[in-house]
């Protein structure tokens, strides 16, 4: 369903972020990209979501050639598509909890009504519908969290990527994101979590642990 | 938004006073005869004679010619038209009309108009006002009424009495006027008549109602005119102001919009909301402006604007409330699409950030 | 040489215009000599951000364009009461030479901005962008025809004197002079209504058959056959006066500004089935272009078939 075809990356100070990397990802699985900051996995799950275009190589998901896709589509194709859930949230805190979570769904001009319902939906799903209109700079670490990945499954997307979603959090909380983790396994979606965290790489519903190293991957 | 409120607000009050005294001033046109015809001495207007008038009489379209003896008289810095009139004459004016209808102004007596009545009350004048004729003797006329003409212009220093006093008042002979103004029902013929009577008259001045018209309209324009191009000046730096600070851009937007795109919103939704944006700043300044020189015209009357125009009269007048809406249109013009324009290159910088590089 | 407020208005407008459509061209040629579909470098991606900027100008320029032409309009009149002679637009628009070019040029200019909406609108919906570099080409052309109207109004304000005098429709418009206009006005009005009533009958024949190039053009003829057959006939219903044929006049609010509807319906629907002979749309998006043109020409036909009929019921006779 997603497959990097010999994809590599040069950002524009000539840093190597990725250097020929090819690998296939099937629908409906959960797998975790190991490795330390800097080794790449961030800028793979950005070129999935399509938010950077490769230097060389193609990025196709549901034979889509997502990077050769206008920008005008391609934005389409992640908001349809991706949910996103940042290492810092990226939540913006001036703003309620509703309305952040409704942000992906703005621009589609939905109905009061049919809005409203999916954001229901979410949030009681991510247990934070007693906070909706609390501003988001004053909610806890964790409500923060739930926040942010409810609003990465508020347009119900197939793929779900997640980038070092555990870094800011206490055990507690770290644990509680795992339970999320496997709920959400369970709906069929695909599930991409980019971490260096050692809890999630014995866990026993990850189908596959894929490991980076400086841009190229390390064969297992 | 302030600034571009206040700038229409400028604008608008100009453009509102100009219109008011615009119709003041047309509806006194209105009631002026097509043709006026002045001796001139020495280039300056002197007084036509009354024998004149059977000579124009004859000529065909001419329906109607009447001597008018009129003036100003100074008192205390203030400067008061003097009107006479006959009652055995046809009035073309119809507040005089009316007036010669309704009172029996005796040699003695005048009507005066509300500021004038005013100005008389301040110096103890009540009943009569003593004038001084040019051979410095007094003459006492008493003051029979009030009236209010149509126009707030003509009544506030107007002052109507008995034509043959007034010559008395001015020192004119009995059959010296002011002026003769000739009245011409079909407006077509108003130029070939006007040829006529320079023909006959080749050192009179004999002016038309409808250069009047466009000499009053020029100059308004002009006076609007240079107006709006310290206008322009302004809203060119209000432009640069505005394209300046929306170009820089803080981090914390900067990075909003990039979260924005990461979640899915296209390049043209970002540039819609700004649009938006940008709308309404600019509607509710247009509004505010409009609403702030409203009050200022119509309620607080204009106080320094006005004296722009008004340099012909010193006596104060009350704006009527004009509403054109060409003027409207104008104005919204000049500010709404103009700030827009100003937000497009901004706009679209912000929203061609890429999203990966402002969340790194 | 005539200043006014609102001729400085306009100045104001056209400058903003100039401005940023001179900044659209200049990116648009970047663009078309240096854009490549297939090239993955960051120039390409700028060029892609840079065709956004020249969008969002085109937008702007066209929609405020179309209040300037409205503003216009009304400054025309306003003129007309300044300038001898003159008792609505038309006698503005003869006093120079540049007048009747320029409102020609200014309607052609909005009909080929609304046809360069559509086409970006068109090309932005299609993931491979068929049309990018083309619609840019496009605006390359588009740019001199606006810098154009721009000259020509800037001249025709400069050159107007209000000391001589115009003349009035009733003389641009007559029937006697040998003039252009005298001839056209002088062709039998029933063959006039006949022309006008058979494109329409055939544009609705074109839409059953669903042949959108036959029909584009009869849209286009329909256009002229209008404006022809509005002057010369259906205007002197609506005045009531068989000898005025101003297309001017209707603006006015003697006539209530029956004026405004007639053009507004009869652009929209012509424009919309126009563009359909000049692009390819999709299955609905063409039966939404074929539908609004109908309606509007529809309603422009019964708008002015109305008096004419309305005024034979009056009266009993034709003027």
């Amino acid at each position: 369903m997603i497959k990097l075809d010999h994809v590599s990356k040069i950002y524009a100070n000539n840093t190597v972020a990725l250097d020929d990397v090819s690998l296939n990802f099937a629908e409906g699985e959960l797998i975790i990209l190991k490795g330390v900051s800097g080794s790449g996995k961030s800028t793979i799950l950005s070129l999935i979501a399509g938010l950077l275009k490769p230097t060389q190589g193609d990025v196709v998901v549901d034979a889509k050639h997502i990077s050769k896709l206008p920008d005008h589509f391609c934005s389409q194709y992640r908001r349809d598509n991706i949910g996103f859930i940042f290492q810092k949230y990226n939540l913006i805190p001036l703003l309620s909890v509703k309305e952040n979570i409704a942000l992906p769904l703005v621009p589609l001009n939905l109905d009061e009504d049919v809005l409203h319902v999916k954001l229901e939906i979410v949030m009681k799903m991510f247990r934070i519908e007693h906070k909706k209109d609390m501003k988001v700079k004053n909610l806890s670490g964790g409500e923060q969290q739930r926040t942010a990945i409810a609003r990465a499954n508020v347009n119900d997307p197939k793929i779900i990527l997640a980038d070092e979603p555990t870094a800011n959090l206490d055990e507690k909380l770290s644990l509680e994101f795992i339970q999320i983790l496997k709920a959400l396994k369970s709906s069929h979606k695909t599930i991409i979590v980019a971490t260096h965290d050692p809890l999630f790489f014995e866990l026993e519903f990850v189908d596959r642990v894929v490991e980076i190293n400086n841009g190229k991957l390390v064969c297992s | 938004m302030f600034v571009l409120a206040l700038l229409v607000g400028i604008l608008a009050s100009f453009f509102f006073v100009e219109n008011s005294l615009k119709y003041e001033l047309e509806s006194t046109l209105d009631l002026q005869p097509q043709i006026i015809i002045t001796k001139q001495k020495a280039g300056r207007d002197t007084t036509v004679d009354e024998k004149d008038i059977n000579v124009i009489l004859n000529i065909k379209g001419v329906n109607d010619v009447l001597s008018r003896v009129w003036g100003y008289y100074r008192f205390k810095d203030k400067r008061l038209i003097l009107i006479g009139i006959d009652t055995f004459e046809n009035q073309y004016d119809d507040i005089l009309a009316k007036i010669t209808k309704s009172t029996e102004l005796n040699v003695s007596s005048m009507l005066v108009g509300e500021g004038v009545k005013k100005l008389f009350s301040q110096y103890y004048y009540h009943d009569y006002f003593n004038f001084i004729l040019p051979d410095l003797s007094l003459k006492k006329i008493f003051i029979a009424g009030t009236f209010k003409a149509t126009t707030k212009l003509e009544s506030n220093d107007m002052v109507v009495m008995n034509k043959d006093t007034l010559r008395t008042i001015f020192g004119y002979q009995y059959n010296e006027a002011t002026d003769l103004a000739v009245i011409v029902k079909n407006p077509e013929e108003v130029a070939s008549i006007m040829v006529k009577l320079q023909n006959i008259f080749p050192t009179y001045k004999i002016v038309a109602k409808k250069d009047l018209r466009i000499t009053l309209e020029n100059r308004f324009n002009s006076k609007s005119s240079i107006f709006l191009i310290l206008f322009i000046i302004s809203l060119f730096t209000f432009f640069m102001i505005v394209y300046d600070k929306l170009s820089g851009l803080s981090s914390t937007e900067k990075n909003e919009i990039g979260i924005l795109k990461a979640i899915g919103w296209r390049i043209e939704d970002v540039l819609q909301a700004r649009f938006y944006e940008g709308l309404i700043i600019s509607l509710s300044a247009y509004v505010v402006g409009i609403m702030a020189a409203l009050l200022y015209v119509y309620m607080l009357d204009a106080p320094l604007v006005k004296n722009i125009f008004l340099s012909y009269n010193d006596m104060d007048i009350s704006l009527p409330f004009i509403m054109d809406y060409e003027t409207l249109f104008l104005l919204f013009l000049l500010s709404v699409p103009v700030y827009l324009f100003a937000t497009i290159i901004p706009s679209w910088k912000v929203a061609t950030l890429d999203a990966d590089e402002v969340m790194r | 040489m005539l200043l006014t407020p609102e001729i400085i208005t306009i100045y104001i407008l056209n400058l903003i215009f100039f401005i940023f459509a001179s900044v659209a061209f200049y990116y648009s040629v970047k663009i078309v000599f240096l854009y490549d579909k297939n090239a993955m470098s960051t120039l390409q991606y700028k060029l892609q951000k840079q065709s956004y900027l020249v969008a969002t100008i085109i937008k702007f320029i066209f929609y405020t364009k179309i209040l300037v032409f409205l503003f216009f309009i009304f400054t025309l009149d306003d003129i007309a009461t300044i300038l001898p002679g003159a008792m609505c637009g038309a006698g503005v628009v003869n006093a120079t030479a540049y007048g009747t070019y320029l409102l020609i040029l200014k309607i052609i200019n909005l009909y080929i901005f609304a046809y360069w909406l559509v086409l970006n609108t068109q090309d932005i919906n299609s993931e491979e962008q068929v049309y990018l570099k083309y619609k840019f080409q496009v605006y390359m052309a588009v740019y001199f025809l606006l810098v154009g109207e721009i000259i020509l109004e800037s001249l025709m304000f400069f050159s107007i004197d209000t000391k001589s005098v115009v003349d009035c429709c009733g003389t641009i418009f007559s029937t006697t002079d040998g003039t252009y206009m005298a001839k056209l006005l002088s062709v039998d009005p029933m063959i006039l209504l006949a022309t006008f009533y058979t494109i329409y009958s055939l544009m609705i024949c074109s839409y059953i058959l669903k042949n959108k190039y036959i029909f584009s053009l009869l849209n286009l003829l329909f256009v002229i056959i209008s404006l022809v057959s509005l002057i010369a006939y259906f205007g002197t219903y609506i005045y009531e006066l068989p000898t005025h044929h101003c297309p001017f006049c209707l603006l006015q609010r003697d006539y209530n500004y029956i004026g405004y509807l007639l053009y507004i319906f009869l652009f929209i629907g012509t424009f919309h089935g126009i563009v359909l002979g000049l692009m390819d749309f999709s299955v609905e998006e063409e039966r939404k272009k074929y539908r609004i043109s109908l309606f509007f020409t529809t309603l422009y036909l019964l708008f002015v078939s109305y008096f004419p009929i309305a005024y034979y019921i009056k009266n009993g006779v034709c003027l």
